[in-house]
């Protein structure tokens, strides 16, 4: 079995069994953005707008650099950009023109 | 969050629910914000919703499961009901199962000890104990618990004895596990509170044991 | 609950209401490789296992994963797997066991008839 195959076979998330090393138990207080992210989530599903289920595939299919780069919550939110152009709820440009005016309002703020 | 002590039927500007304002917002953080305003703008979710709920996510804790322990170890039929069917006993504590899941309690006993784990994601009985901590959601705790169990524990410092089984769940589906930890000796005349005060997050999801007094 | 034998009636469940297993039969989980999203890890593939709980039934939850909500509906079961079954190193108790939910389409029946 060659080890493309693999890639597609074995879903990045999918780590039962396999080698790791020991645990850490680090925990941290969730950042604002991280509980609205949770909540975002939340919501998403109660609308099925995005599910549950939708949501983890979505994070898997972000494929195993993303996955071990980004923090939890990161994850999931690209995971819900993806999802939500596959959908066609959101356009990528209009998205990118958001973050682009967001991160300009912050901006201003900050320097208030 | 914003408090929210005041009745809300009447509209009126709410403080926005952003980072505090000393912070830069990363790359992600202003992806969330921006995926959420613009679901806000095409009026597919509401600001409110979103802040309602931040408020229950703020009220679940594991102090909600440490009150079902606590119960199930003084109330026999309690706990026969929550062996039963974990959801329909934990509603009786007026805990909503708002994610649709279902609840399992998994009885630790002198034969048999009891672990939960996701190793395909993060599955957690949200509603009853809260957010899980990050080890939990990490690669090595998902990795291992599932093969080497009692490498694991040791790692918590519970060291269980040859001859009581260990059961694994992996939690794959809409079921949800809270482990049901033995009652430590000498709390015979524990209160209720006092009991529920034993009762770590640690301990529900079996990577310790509640810890004998003195 | 009424039994069709207490009725005197011949009552005929629709496709999917009865579960396929009862608790204690014997399965065997499949081997298959979905591209995209599964919920089956590849540890327990290809193992034998014992039905301790009928669940709930409900959609497929890998048709769930790209957006299917409603439709048509089985059953998840709770399995126990023996750990020495799983791992040829397994270090721990010769009971020790795994317990995984399964949805009803990747079980095969292995019990006898």
């Amino acid at each position: 079995m060659s080890s493309t195959e693999m890639l597609l076979k074995r879903l990045p998330n999918d780590i039962g069994g396999l080698p790791a090393d020991r645990i850490v138990q680090t925990d941290h207080p969730l950042l604002p953005w991280e509980k609205r992210c949770h909540a975002l989530a939340d919501v998403l599903d109660f609308h099925k707008i995005i599910n549950a289920e939708e949501k983890r595939r979505g994070v898997a299919a972000l494929g195993s650099e993303l996955m071990g780069k980004l923090t939890y919550y990161e994850r999931w939110a690209a995971a819900f950009a993806n999802i939500l152009f596959e959908k066609g709820i959101l356009h990528p440009e209009e998205l990118a023109l958001k973050m682009t005016e967001v991160e300009r309002r912050r901006q201003m703020e900050l320097a208030l | 969050m914003n408090p929210h002590d005041h009745p809300h039927d009447h509209p009126h500007d709410h403080a926005p629910i952003e980072s505090p304002a000393d912070a830069a917002p990363s790359y992600y953080e202003v992806m969330e914000t921006s995926i959420r305003e613009l679901l806000v703008e095409k009026q597919l979710i509401s600001p409110a919703e979103i802040r309602h709920q931040l408020e229950v996510l703020d009220s679940r804790t594991p102090a909600l499961g440490a009150k079902i322990v606590a119960r199930a170890w003084v109330d026999p039929e309690f706990r026969s009901r929550l062996l039963a069917d974990g959801r329909l006993a934990c509603e009786e504590f007026g805990i909503t199962f708002y994610d649709d899941t279902k609840l399992i309690v998994l009885e630790n006993t002198a034969k048999v000890h009891n672990l939960i784990v996701c190793t395909l994601c993060s599955c957690y009985p949200r509603p009853v104990l809260g957010l899980p901590p990050d080890w939990y959601k990490a690669k090595p705790y998902r990795a291992r618990a599932v093969k080497e169990p009692r490498a694991v524990l040791k790692e918590f410092g519970t060291e269980i004895p040859e001859d009581v089984e260990i059961r694994v769940s992996d939690s794959t589906s809409m079921m949800r596990y809270l482990v049901l930890p033995r009652r430590p000796e000498g709390t015979e005349n524990f209160t209720e509170e006092q009991l529920a005060a034993l009762v770590t997050r640690d301990a529900m999801i079996g990577v310790i044991t509640v810890n004998p007094v003195n | 609950m009424a039994s069709t034998s207490t009725l005197g009636a011949h009552i005929v469940k629709a496709m999917g209401e009865e579960p396929a297993f009862k608790v204690g039969h014997a399965v065997r989980i499949s081997v298959r490789y979905p591209v995209g999203h599964y919920r089956v890890p590849t540890y327990v593939r290809g193992k034998c296992a014992t039905i301790t709980a009928i669940l709930y039934s409900g959609v497929n939850n890998e048709d769930e994963g790209f957006g299917k909500n409603v439709g048509a509906k089985a059953h998840y079961y709770r399995l126990a797997i023996p750990q020495k079954d799983l791992w040829p190193e397994y270090a721990g108790g010769a009971t020790d066991v795994l317990e995984i939910e399964v949805f009803e389409t990747w079980l095969e029946r292995t019990h006898p008839l």
